[in-house]
């Protein structure tokens, strides 16, 4: 693509962003996420292939169905209360419907069917861009929605955490692995919400750095498929031993920074006396933890000293910068221990 | 009752419910009237036929239920990762011609005749008949001559489709022995618009002839991308993640007999292969 018309795409990515950050009007925030939208289509259609062209469209479709739905509610709301401030969205049927709206536009089971066939036809860097950034500007809009009724945002978080794990399972493809465990990690964000959005802030921040460290692991290896992973360590050795620690961040499992939002999670449901919520939702990230054991084990625990799977590919220098790389691997894995200082960050 | 039964003898029924200008069913051979029939006139209602149905998709449905235990796609991990060779059809009996369709262009009115039966010792199938390159004297048809075998889209339960995934693999394996023609090897992957359901990757296969056997190895990256028949300016690499089916057509414009015997159909993976794509990608506005 043309630079000045890649340099232009992605100031508008951020430009839209940046105006759902800062509007309190229902109207300029869903500009901003139009502005997203229609930002990011030219770039999963960088390559002419049927695949990313079918990606391209699902996510159009999905996107504006949920943007429509979006406007439909502010402008219903305004109708209603007479305001448009995105803070005064007080009537339920209208709070609901935002809600909805802003589930699809992120991927929030029941409305997450576009997820996982949308990132298989993109490339890693368009995905890794799907996955975290896309996410900014409607979970801003999540973050300020303050529902009476929590049933909604409970449901929305259960079935997701669910969906996530148990879509995942049958998956080989990474891009798809990655879309469902982008969708059981929302799951998580948005079932604390209601009870505590700093909680939600927090998760969502923890998961964008392991997604990017994971993401840009998988594209420094070029590896798209589970059993590329398998050779992957003739090709980088030091991301066979950093992977699977990401990975099993990912999973939730202590010693490691993936661990603390699920611990705070769960003692903030308790808390709130939703023990059985809060168990269905431990044992469903068990489904999500499975499939990253399992890359796990395809990448580091099947390395062999001897007899490799195929001939070993040539160790060529990386071309990207590793800088990102590096910092966020080092954020995933070793935060936790800095636990007190990032409540007190985000507890404000 | 009896006036609803009249009017279905005199087909006003079907003349009303029908709308020729919308279907799109069927062939329709150049020269020939459009059938005014509807497409529900053609179906057999039978009940035993229904119970029968419903067992195999039920079954097939449980099967896939519980496949998804063993691992992805009902192969356990172990055999993703360290799979490099698949075989993919092998013909072993009359049993395997089933999911097989021949083609030739007796359906547009040519002279060609193609046949597919099962080889010597139930080990190979035969692809034969007669190539002949008359067009048909229709008025409409100018070129004829070809005939096709093809694999018929797998089904999962209740007739979804069900697609192949190559993705562990980079080459076709092909054990063939066929009279020196030259064959094209189609590849049919799934699409997502009406508008590339004729979309189809194309490598050609040329036989040595006589009585020995050849293995035809092929990379994937070497197939372009055509559209009915006609090779594409946009040419991209073929995805192998949902693969519909695979085709070997023969329209080499030389009239007379012709076979092919195939012994297997299989997939490998070449890890001295690393070619993405071996030809060009056309671009349109090349970067400033």
């Amino acid at each position: 693509m043309a630079p000045f018309v890649y340099s232009t795409l992605i100031i508008s990515l951020g430009l839209g962003t940046a105006m759902t950050f800062a509007s309190t009007h229902w109207y300029l925030a869903w500009m901003g996420i139009e502005i997203n939208t229609l930002a990011i289509i030219p770039l999963m259609t960088q390559n002419h292939n049927p695949r990313a062209i079918e990606a391209t469209t699902k996510y159009f479709f999905a996107q504006a169905t949920a943007s429509a739905t979006l406007l439909f509610a502010a402008v219903s709301n305004a109708f209603l209360t007479g305001g448009w401030d995105i803070l005064q969205i007080n009537h339920p049927l209208t709070s609901t419907l935002t809600t909805l709206a802003l589930a699809m536009k992120i991927g929030l089971a029941p409305l997450h069917s576009w997820m996982p066939e949308v990132m298989q036809g993109l490339s890693l860097l368009t995905g890794l861009i799907l996955s975290t950034w896309q996410k900014l500007a409607p979970f801003c809009l999540i973050y300020q929605i303050q529902p009476d009724n929590p049933n909604v945002f409970i449901t929305l978080g259960l079935l997701s955490v669910i969906v996530g794990g148990w879509g995942g399972f049958n998956q080989v493809q990474l891009r798809k692995i990655l879309a469902y465990s982008s969708i059981a990690h929302l799951g998580w964000m948005i079932l604390i919400l209601p009870f505590s959005p700093p909680l939600t802030l927090l998760t969502l921040f923890t998961y964008l750095m392991m997604t990017f460290s994971l993401f840009s692991s998988f594209m420094l290896v070029r590896t798209t498929h589970i059993n590329s992973l398998s050779i992957s360590w003739a090709k980088i050795p030091t991301l066979t031993a950093s992977v699977p620690l990401i990975l099993l961040s990912l999973g939730g499992l202590p010693p490691l920074t993936g661990f603390l939002p699920k611990w705070l999670i769960l003692q903030e449901l308790t808390k709130q006396d939703l023990a059985p919520i809060a168990t269905l939702a431990a044992l469903s990230s068990l489904f999500s933890l499975y499939f990253y054991l399992r890359l796990s084990y395809t990448m580091t625990l099947t390395m062999p000293p001897n007899n490799p799977a195929g001939t070993l590919p040539w160790r060529l220098n990386p071309q990207h910068n590793t800088l990102p790389l590096a910092l966020t691997t080092t954020t995933t894995i070793f935060l936790l221990p800095a636990t007190p200082t990032i409540l007190a960050l985000f507890t404000f | 009752m009896q006036l609803i039964a009249k009017l279905i003898k005199m087909n006003l029924i079907a003349k009303l419910t029908f709308n020729q200008a919308l279907t799109q069913m069927g062939y329709r051979r150049p020269g020939q009237p459009r059938e005014d029939k509807p497409p529900w006139w053609r179906v057999k209602f039978d009940f035993s036929k229904g119970l029968k149905g419903m067992k195999r998709h039920f079954t097939l449905l449980k099967e896939e239920f519980f496949a998804q235990f063993v691992g992805p796609m009902g192969k356990p991990i172990i055999e993703h990762m360290l799979e490099q060779n698949q075989v993919l059809w092998e013909f072993r009996g009359p049993h395997s011609l089933q999911e097989w369709t021949i083609s030739c262009d007796r359906e547009i009115g040519g002279k060609s005749e193609v046949y597919l039966k099962v080889g010597r010792n139930n080990e190979t199938c035969l692809l034969y008949g007669t190539l002949c390159s008359d067009p048909p004297k229709d008025g409409e048809t100018r070129y004829s001559g070809y005939c096709t075998m093809r694999a018929k889209q797998p089904l999962a339960s209740f007739d979804r489709k069900r697609y192949h995934d190559w993705s562990s693999f980079n080459t076709l394996h092909l054990r063939i022995r066929g009279d020196g023609r030259p064959w094209m090897i189609n590849v049919i992957a799934e699409t997502y618009y009406t508008h590339q359901k004729d979309d189809m990757y194309s490598y050609f296969l040329y036989t040595r002839g006589g009585p020995y056997w050849q293995d035809v190895k092929i990379p994937f990256s070497k197939f372009f991308l055509a559209h009915r028949g006609r090779v594409q300016d946009d040419q991209h690499e073929l995805w192998l993640d949902k693969i519909n089916a695979i085709g070997f057509t023969l329209g080499d414009k030389a009239d007379g007999p012709f076979q092919l015997e195939i012994d297997f159909i299989g997939v490998c993976k070449d890890y001295a292969h690393t070619e993405d794509f071996a030809y060009e990608k056309y671009k349109r506005n090349p970067e400033v």
